[in-house]
């Protein structure tokens, strides 16, 4: 809500600084956006009168001027403008001046001629008609004759204000027009509030005899107050009534529409005027819209209308959108002669549902939204009968209708002084509560520590202790609380499960070198397209946004991968060499679509790696370290994603369950990506993981007697896995076997076309006592023939 | 005899003495210690000695003997010394040269300053919760107060997915879900990933993160929201700063309040990052309000509580002073590698 200063002393005396009115308002709930002081808009910019012209030598369009500054010696300055004539009065920016914007203008020459400065447009000075007559014309403003040569242009127009911008809190309707404002600030300061008048006379008659009222829907209108004025007078209205509308950013018309649009900014009553003559059967319904019915409104758009959008209908069609914007063929123009005139109470989800239907926003249909008060709307149209009569806008007729279904009464709250004080934690004397209540109009009875407060319909917000609580504290002032310490019981709070097991995946990775990455949960509905995934794949079943802010953010993602290639993207294009990433977040699954329930969430982590030392077993390595840390060994086997490389991935699963796919990236995606190096990624399911109940974790006595290592090496085919070989190792060595590692693969020379040699170190060891021969030969010889089975044959 | 003694004494330590290695030493030890040498040889013809002589010269020749071993032993200690300070020396290396890598990662900067926040929060009895993204409006609208069609929701946009499931826009949503969950005492925080229809740009975000906190027992004063908020400001900026309430609105709290905090980097005297007003806005909080409790089953006559909101991308943009706020989404590594 924007006010000038000027404006606000009309309603309320204030006796400091704008800038401590602003840091009082703000403690007292009202956020000042700006403060501007009009007086910086332009600077050493004054009326000069042209004294003579005389044309620049080396220029045809040039003209020189000799200008009185009211300072005795004329200053020259040159000017390209063509209506400039000797005698004007014109607005000239003299050496070192400033224009809105921040134009700076100095002395200079043009074409070898000297200029102290430069004579403005209306423009130049963001000026337009409705600032000063003549503003908007091409050329030079031509300034009325009736200032003295030298008067600041800031004073011609009035640019003697600063305009607040308060920003007016949801819980506080009340608060967007001027009067309630202007009663804050009295409260605040302790001054005295002036009401604005509302009295006037009438020329008799009787409104029945001009317009039959009914409102058909009390539920959407619960109050509809309706008057007419005979014989307008049609013209330009004061200057101050413009200021104030214009400060709004609105648009001053001409006096009646004005007058509606200053009372709306006043009181926060919206109003709107009909042109009388142009109601058919001078009868005004409020109703629904029937199917089929259109309206044109003031700003000249046709809107097709629904059942459940309210309008202001004559005998014949919708003439106005209730609330919201009147019809074109009802306009108050400089032709019209007489008057209805409407201050109604419209339902504010209403309003707001057909403005957002139609596209159509408001400054009175943005007050019916956020509720205004039905015992404002006979005061406001008092008002602006007063601002008729006081403007000679036109003849009021005697009478009013008034349709409602009853007037709401205040309501009463109880509640003691001790309970306000054990809320805040503060010790409030019980007679500073009830004149801070009653300076805020909230009439408030003390008897013993019992509170009876009486709560007028424009304070709705107002619903109990904690209110009260607020409106006390509010003007009290927040400064007097003062922090306590917590008690209760001494504890440290503790976090949930999930969170500690993804705390210790985290610090593992980062103890691996990995960085943690953040991206969006929301991705672009083609992203997974550039997985290749084929039609009928689960992931592409994803929950879409019904609003999204564009595709690219449309899609809940069902998987981290096209996240993490994103960022190895960006890092690959900023020569980022050697990255490891990973992000724990959430994938969003839906049990069906469409959703009816909420998606599951599953916490998953994905990795992404590339660089020069990285490849699929280093990827592999940060995998069973993460097994590791709940106690578990995977066991790995090929996988089949479609946009891994098809010989180059793996599934790692624990008791028969995929826990991650992983894998190098096919060549294809990472052309899509755009990234030119081989890269790894991994996605870990961590609600399988989550699951896990970790082992309690118990001391093993270190060996006491030695072990024995023995190392074989083996022909076997090619596509025997070697995983395979040291699974069957494992088993047939069976108890006393502590380790078997892999030391050597090798494929070429001396070994068959498709043979490979795979070496294995197996170390035996028993718990007991020392190994005896038999031990160790019966074990080898175990090993060797179970290999022999699995098709591997020893190299001798 | 004694003078042979004598005089073999003197000829071992001098030689042991100008000896220049371990092989010349050992050669000494065998010329006179040795089982054919020279000491040997003597204690050998003590058989032509007298019964008084015999111990005289033999204790005589011990001590020769021992004479002998401990100048021999000392050489050689002296000499693996100075042999080992010549390995050492020849083993010197340029300590300037680069090292071998034993690279660590970091957290994301968001999770390294919630993590400090949790610790603060946990230190004084929170219990860290976690909440669903995905909300129905039932959680994060109309159990905080914010009927359909209230102009509150007009504060928040919000994505849909349905016409009742939506992406959460404040942690506040799991506020209702621990009070439904929880009887009083309720002392807990709720860290978060919160989504609004804001285009992206330096300062906003559509996807940004909150921490909720939430207490609730008999007695709880808006002066223990502020020493809450005081210890925390206390412990993230340091202890010389200030918490000043000022009034605001939120439906699911009465009295609302906006948090500010003296300006960490002037101290409140006003400079450029607190655009010269010497304090910060840093979180929303307030009282919570009678109609929440009430639609979680909490008697709002029995309990009062009050309930917080931070910010934690601000708080971490302003912590290592990052001018923008896409920088956390883009992940390039040369960013991440600084925290």
């Amino acid at each position: 809500m924007k006010i000038a200063l000027n404006t606000l002393k009309y309603y309320v005396d204030i006796n400091v600084s704008v800038e401590e009115l602003c840091d009082k308002m703000v403690m007292a709930g009202f956020e000042v956006e700006s403060i501007e002081n009009l007086r910086d808009k332009m600077s050493n910019v004054v009326a000069a009168k042209i004294v003579s012209i005389a044309p620049h030598e080396n220029s045809d369009h040039l003209q020189i001027c000799q200008m009185d500054t009211g300072e005795g010696e004329l200053v020259q300055i040159v000017t390209g403008a063509q209506n400039v004539f000797e005698g004007a009065l014109v607005p000239a920016a003299l050496h070192d001046s400033y224009l809105p914007g921040g134009v700076h203008i100095t002395k200079g020459k043009l074409r070898g001629v000297e200029s102290r400065g430069m004579l403005c447009s209306g423009g130049e000075l963001e000026l337009t008609d409705a600032d000063y007559p003549g503003a908007s014309v091409n050329g030079i403003l031509i300034l009325k004759d009736e200032y003295a040569p030298g008067t600041d242009m800031r004073d011609i127009l009035g640019l003697n204000d600063y305009v607040i911008d308060f920003k007016i809190t949801a819980n506080r309707p009340d608060c967007n027009c001027i009067i309630g404002v202007a009663k804050e600030v009295s409260v605040v300061l302790g001054t005295a509030f002036k009401m604005p008048a509302t009295d006037y006379k009438t020329v008799g008659g009787d409104i029945n005899d001009y317009i039959k009222i009914d409102v058909e829907n009390y539920d959407l209108c619960p109050r509809y107050v309706g008057r007419v004025v005979k014989n307008l007078r049609i013209k330009e209205s004061p200057e101050w009534m413009k200021q104030v509308i214009k400060t709004c950013g609105m648009r001053p018309i001409n006096n009646i529409v004005d007058i509606t649009n200053f009372v709306m900014l006043e009181t926060g009553q919206p109003m709107h005027a009909f042109n009388y003559n142009d109601l058919a059967d001078k009868h005004i319904i409020v109703r629904n819209a029937k199917s089929g019915e259109f309206i044109q409104t003031l700003d000249e758009k046709k809107h097709n209308l629904t059942g459940d959008m309210l309008v202001i209908a004559d005998g014949q069609k919708p003439s106005c959108l209730a609330g919201i914007m009147g019809g074109l063929e009802s306009e108050i123009t400089e032709t019209t002669t007489d008057l209805f005139l409407e201050s109604a109470k419209f339902k504010r989800d209403n309003i707001r549902r057909t403005g957002r239907a139609l596209g159509v926003r408001t400054e009175s249909s943005g007050r019916f939204e956020k509720g205004i008060d039905i015992n404002n709307t006979g005061f406001a149209m008092d008002r602006a009968l007063n601002l008729i009569e006081a403007l000679d806008a036109g003849d009021i007729i005697e009478g009013v209708i008034d349709k409602n279904k009853g007037l709401p009464q205040n309501r009463i709250l109880t509640c003691t002084t001790d309970s306000i004080n054990d809320l805040l934690g503060l010790v409030i004397e019980k007679e500073e509560m009830v004149r801070i209540l009653t300076a805020l109009g909230l009439e408030t009875k003390l008897d013993g520590n019992k509170l009876t407060v009486s709560v007028p319909s424009i304070r709705d917000d107002i619903e109990g202790r904690a209110d009260l609580a607020e409106e006390i504290m509010r003007i009290y002032g927040y400064d007097h609380i003062v922090g306590t310490p917590m008690t209760g019981s001494v504890r440290r709070g503790r976090k949930n499960a999930e969170r500690i097991k993804s705390d210790l995946i985290k610090s593992a990775m980062i103890s691996m070198g990995a960085n943690e990455i953040a991206t969006y949960s929301f991705i672009s509905s083609k992203a997974l397209d550039t997985l290749k995934l084929s039609e009928d794949d689960c992931r592409r079943r994803a929950v879409k946004l019904l609003n999204p802010l564009g595709d690219e953010y449309s899609t809940m993602r069902t998987q981290l991968i096209t996240s993490m290639l994103t960022v190895l993207s960006t890092n690959y294009n900023r020569k980022n060499t050697d990255v490891r990433f990973f992000e724990i977040s959430k994938r969003f699954i839906p049990s069906s679509l469409p959703l009816t329930d909420a998606p599951a969430e599953i916490p998953t982590m994905s990795i992404g790696i590339y660089g020069a030392e990285e490849d699929f077993f280093t990827l592999k390595g940060i995998i069973e370290e993460v097994m590791a840390l709940f106690g578990k060994t995977a066991k790995f086997q090929k996988s089949n994603e479609v946009f891994l490389h098809p010989g180059r991935q793996a599934e790692a699963i624990l008791d028969g369950d995929c826990v991650a796919v992983f894998g190098e990236v096919h060549p294809e995606v990472l052309q899509g990506y755009d990234i030119g190096v081989r890269a790894y990624v991994a996605e870990i399911y961590l609600d399988k993981l989550f699951c896990i109940v970790p082992e309690k974790t118990v001391y093993k006595p270190l060996p006491k007697f030695p072990a024995v290592a023995r190392d074989f090496a083996f022909l076997c085919d090619k596509d025997i896995p070697v995983g395979n070989l040291q699974d069957i190792m494992r088993e047939a060595a069976g108890r006393l076997c502590e380790d078997v590692t892999l030391f050597d693969v090798y494929e070429g020379n001396q070994i068959p076309e498709s043979k490979k040699s795979v070496a294995f170190s197996v170390t035996l060891r028993s718990a007991e006592a020392t190994l005896t021969d038999e031990q160790i030969d019966a074990a080898v010889k175990r090993i060797l023939k179970k290999l022999e089975a699995a098709g591997a044959t020893l190299r001798m | 005899m004694k003078e042979k003694l004598e005089q073999l004494k003197c000829e071992a330590l001098a030689a042991i003495e100008k000896s220049d290695s371990a092989a010349a030493l050992e050669e000494i030890r065998i010329k006179y210690l040795g089982k054919k040498g020279e000491l040997t040889a003597i204690l050998k013809s003590m058989g032509s000695l007298s019964a008084e002589e015999r111990p005289v010269v033999g204790q005589m020749a011990n001590e020769v003997r021992g004479a002998i071993d401990a100048a021999l032993s000392e050489k050689s200690t002296v000499m693996e010394k100075a042999a080992q300070e010549a390995k050492l020396a020849a083993e010197a290396i340029d300590v300037t040269l680069p090292s071998k890598k034993a690279k660590i990662g970091a957290l994301h900067p968001l999770n390294k300053v919630l993590d400090d926040m949790l610790d603060i929060f946990q230190s004084m009895g929170f219990d860290v919760v976690d909440g669903p993204e995905v909300e129905t409006d039932h959680y994060c609208f109309e159990q905080l107060n914010v009927p359909a069609d209230h102009p509150a929701r007009d504060m928040q946009d919000t994505f849909y997915l349905t016409d009742s499931l939506l992406l959460r826009t404040q942690t506040s949503a799991a506020q209702a879900r621990t009070m439904e969950k929880t009887q009083p005492p309720i002392r807990m925080v709720c860290p978060g990933r919160v989504f609004r229809a804001d285009e992206v740009d330096a300062t906003h975000s559509p996807v940004f993160h909150q921490i909720e906190g939430l207490v609730v027992d008999k007695g709880i004063t808006m002066c223990d929201l502020k020493g809450v908020l005081e210890q925390f400001a206390h412990e993230i900026y340091g202890p010389e700063t200030k918490v000043k309430f000022r009034p605001s609105f939120f439906p699911f709290t009465e009295p609302s309040v906006e948090v500010d905090v003296t300006c960490s980097e002037c101290g409140g005297k006003g400079c450029r990052v607190c655009k010269g007003a010497g304090w910060i806005e840093i979180l929303g909080a307030g009282m919570v309000h009678p109609n929440v409790l009430k639609n979680c089953g909490i008697d709002p006559e029995e309990y009062t509580g009050f309930a917080f909101g931070i910010g934690l991308d601000r708080l971490t943009t302003t912590r290592y002073k990052i001018s923008d706020i896409r920088l956390l989404f883009e992940n390039d590594k040369r960013f991440l590698d600084q925290f």
